[in-house]
């Protein structure tokens, strides 16, 4: 393998990658108030079918980005309401979430709309910096090479961290999310906050599926996301909910689906099917040696409220 | 019963209201579903045909649901059901006895499973790896051997004489026999695995000791119950059903391993239906016939200009509306007594030491 193709390889991954990042990071903030929400790869393909109808059409990144983030929200809602509201087993409220965001995704997209079927040319998914910086060897393609997106994606990383550590609302969330009767006593609105927080992560899982329609894949079709809601899913747990090794890893993840792709320049023959396993076998081992470990396991636990439905009545 | 059904008319309900945004006539469309699976014998035998696997997945999700292990692996567990079985029924003399050919064909897909569903057990067990996580990459990683074996490759278990890549058809003796047009005995084995897995439930030591971790892992622990050999039992034989589903598929239908046909949500739709059926297993039955009408009905739907993915969106709404429906059940539950709002499968050791209901 030259450099060219590693250099290429990491570009491409960081690029794969971010769709990833921003289901994680808000799933992340999600998990954080104690509310687990399993239906990322149903918001991701609400957002993805909104976000690229949206983008074919007006042109404008930023409006099918919002969209589809909407998208994303509007679906976390039904969540917060079945989950907070409701307190039904949050396993089998997230599962329904993916089932109507793969139905109604799937729904919208055969509606017969022509503009599906176009790729996102004319889109302003352009890279934000100058020709000059992104020719440099290296680290040109690798740091400069990128649209908007990806480097707003750092930011929210590292805003999503600097929130939930250093922030007054941050430790309110991380308090409902650990002791929600204690958090109820100290004045904190539980239910809003959990609101607030599902919310959240339906706007990270639904412009993570707008981006990967419009920029990373350039296609919409049923059911287009593959998997990746989960995998985002299993690196909340991975990650141990924090979001810097969110970010690294989404980006080795992202590689991994690119693997295929690299292999290819490399010159090395794999079969694609056992290539499009990568991503999940690594998932699945992760999990795995991420629970063998207790000591690890310990120092990344879950919040001790994750899942649990709180009730002010039954404290 | 009575929230559940209230739940499937609310979802039709909102699927009419979607049709008619989306300016379609909603009563003409559920009127086609009607004619398309249930109306006449011809309709509801195609109906029966799809609710077979469906009956059978059901109760793969049912049986582990119920002790709240989320077995999400279904879809896999039946892809290797169908791999193994075809392969038995290709390997083995086609001239063996039809019985003891069905019998080996059968039980071979069971084991697959019960094998796949396994390699989230163990993890799941002893060292409380997320069943949820693990046993749905198993499903992508079953998907894509699958893919492999017809398309990506010249496996034993492809037809190298055909055009389009698809499974060696698998010797007569190894074919479910037919009842009626498409409709194949399988639908009866689902049927009897759905009584016995109710009577098992039900009646048997194993079965009391499996509601009761459902219900409160705590006070099972107390009683001295082994809960990591239930999780392994549980997931195994939850495993077994889905991949017998995959091998009744095979036998009863595909004749041979057609990924394109099974690889159409059957293991997540099973998820539906024991959700919708509240895990019992005799519940199971009816439901996935319910679904599989509502499946069946799509390309009906397609003869008069509506799109077929309307039957996804109508699944996903009664799956909502069935989980919302749960508040009302729980709560008429907790006037007679205290609720038990036990936490999922994910909880962190401890947690159950500190829930937040009383």
């Amino acid at each position: 393998m030259n450099d060219t193709v590693l250099v290429l390889s990491i570009a491409s991954a960081i690029v794969a990658g971010t769709p990833i990042l921003l289901a994680a990071l808000g799933e992340i903030i999600t998990e954080r108030s104690g509310v687990m929400n399993l239906g990322v790869e149903g918001m991701m393909l609400v957002g993805g079918v909104v976000g690229f109808w949206a983008g074919v059409n007006t042109g404008s990144l930023t409006l099918a980005l919002f969209l589809g983030g909407m998208a994303g929200v509007a679906l976390a809602l039904v969540h917060a309401v079945l989950a907070v509201s409701l307190r039904v087993d949050q396993t089998v409220s997230g599962l329904s979430l993916v089932i109507v965001g793969g139905g109604l995704s799937a729904f919208l997209g055969s509606s017969g709309d022509p503009s599906l079927l176009q790729s996102p040319n004319g889109l302003d998914v352009n890279p934000l910096f100058p020709q000059s910086l992104r020719d440099l060897p290296a680290v040109g393609p690798i740091v400069f090479g990128h649209d908007i997106v990806v480097y707003l994606a750092m930011l929210a990383t590292v805003g999503a961290a600097y929130f939930l550590y250093r922030t007054p609302s941050g430790l309110s969330l991380r308090a409902v999310g650990e002791d929600p009767a204690a958090a109820d006593a100290a004045g904190l609105n539980v239910v809003r906050i959990r609101y607030l927080a599902t919310a959240v992560g339906g706007l990270g899982a639904g412009v993570g599926g707008a981006y990967l329609t419009l920029a990373v894949l350039g296609t919409w079709q049923n059911g287009v996301t593959a998997g990746l809601g989960w995998i985002a899913v299993a690196l909340v747990i991975l990650a141990g909910w924090r979001p810097g090794l969110a970010l690294l890893g989404a980006y080795v993840f992202g590689g991994l689906r690119g693997l295929s792709f690299t292999l290819q320049l490399a010159e090395v023959d794999v079969p694609s099917d056992f290539l499009a396993m990568i991503p999940f076998v690594a998932a699945f081992i992760v999990v795995v040696a991420v629970s063998a470990n207790p000591k690890r396991a310990r120092r990344v636990a879950a919040p001790a409220a994750l899942a649990q439905p709180y009730s002010r009545e039954a404290r | 019963m009575g929230v559940p059904v209230a739940s499937l008319a609310v979802a039709l309900l909102v699927g009419a209201v979607i049709l008619a945004v989306a300016g379609n006539s909603a009563f003409e469309a559920y009127r086609t579903m009607f004619d398309a699976s249930l109306n006449g014998w011809t309709a509801f035998s195609r109906t029966l045909t799809l609710a077979t696997p469906l009956i059978l997945t059901g109760l793969a999700a049912a049986v582990a649901f119920r002790m709240k292990i989320y077995n999400i692996g279904g879809e896999g567990q039946l892809y290797l059901g169908a791999i193994v079985s075809s392969w038995l029924a290709l390997a083995l003399p086609a001239d063996l006895p039809k019985p003891l050919m069905l019998l080996v064909f059968l039980v071979g897909g069971a084991l697959a499973g019960a094998f796949w569903a396994s390699l989230a057990a163990i993890p799941r067990a002893y060292l409380n790896a997320d069943e949820i996580i693990t046993t749905l990459m198993l499903n992508f990683i079953a998907l894509s051997l699958m893919n492999y074996l017809i398309f990506g490759s010249m496996t034993f278990w492809r037809d190298p004489s055909r055009q389009v890549p698809g499974g060696k058809k698998i010797p007569e003796s190894a074919q479910l026999p037919a009842l009626s047009g498409r409709l194949h005995a399988g639908i009866i084995i689902a049927i009897v695995c759905a009584v016995v897995l109710w009577w098992v439930l039900r009646q048997t030591s194993w079965g009391f000791q499996l509601r009761t971790i459902g219900d409160s892992p705590a006070a099972a622990r107390y009683a001295g119950m082994s809960v990591s050999l239930k999780v392994l039992s549980v997931l195994a034989i939850s495993g077994a059903l889905a991949g017998l589903a995959g091998a009744i598929e095979v036998s009863g239908v595909t004749k041979g391993l057609e990924p394109r046909s099974l690889a159409t949500d059957i293991g997540f739709t099973g998820i539906i239906v024991a959700v919708i059926a509240r895990t019992n297993p005799l519940g199971v039955v009816p439901v996935a016939v319910f679904l599989a009408a509502i499946a069946t009905s799509g390309t009906a739907l397609q003869g008069i200009g509506i799109q077929v993915e309307v039957v996804f969106l109508l699944q996903g709404l009664i799956f909502l509306s069935v989980t919302a429906g749960e508040f009302f059940v729980t709560n008429r539950v907790s006037l007679s007594r205290p609720a038990s709002t036990s936490a999922s499968g994910t909880s962190t050791p401890g947690s159950d030491t500190a829930p937040v209901v009383s």
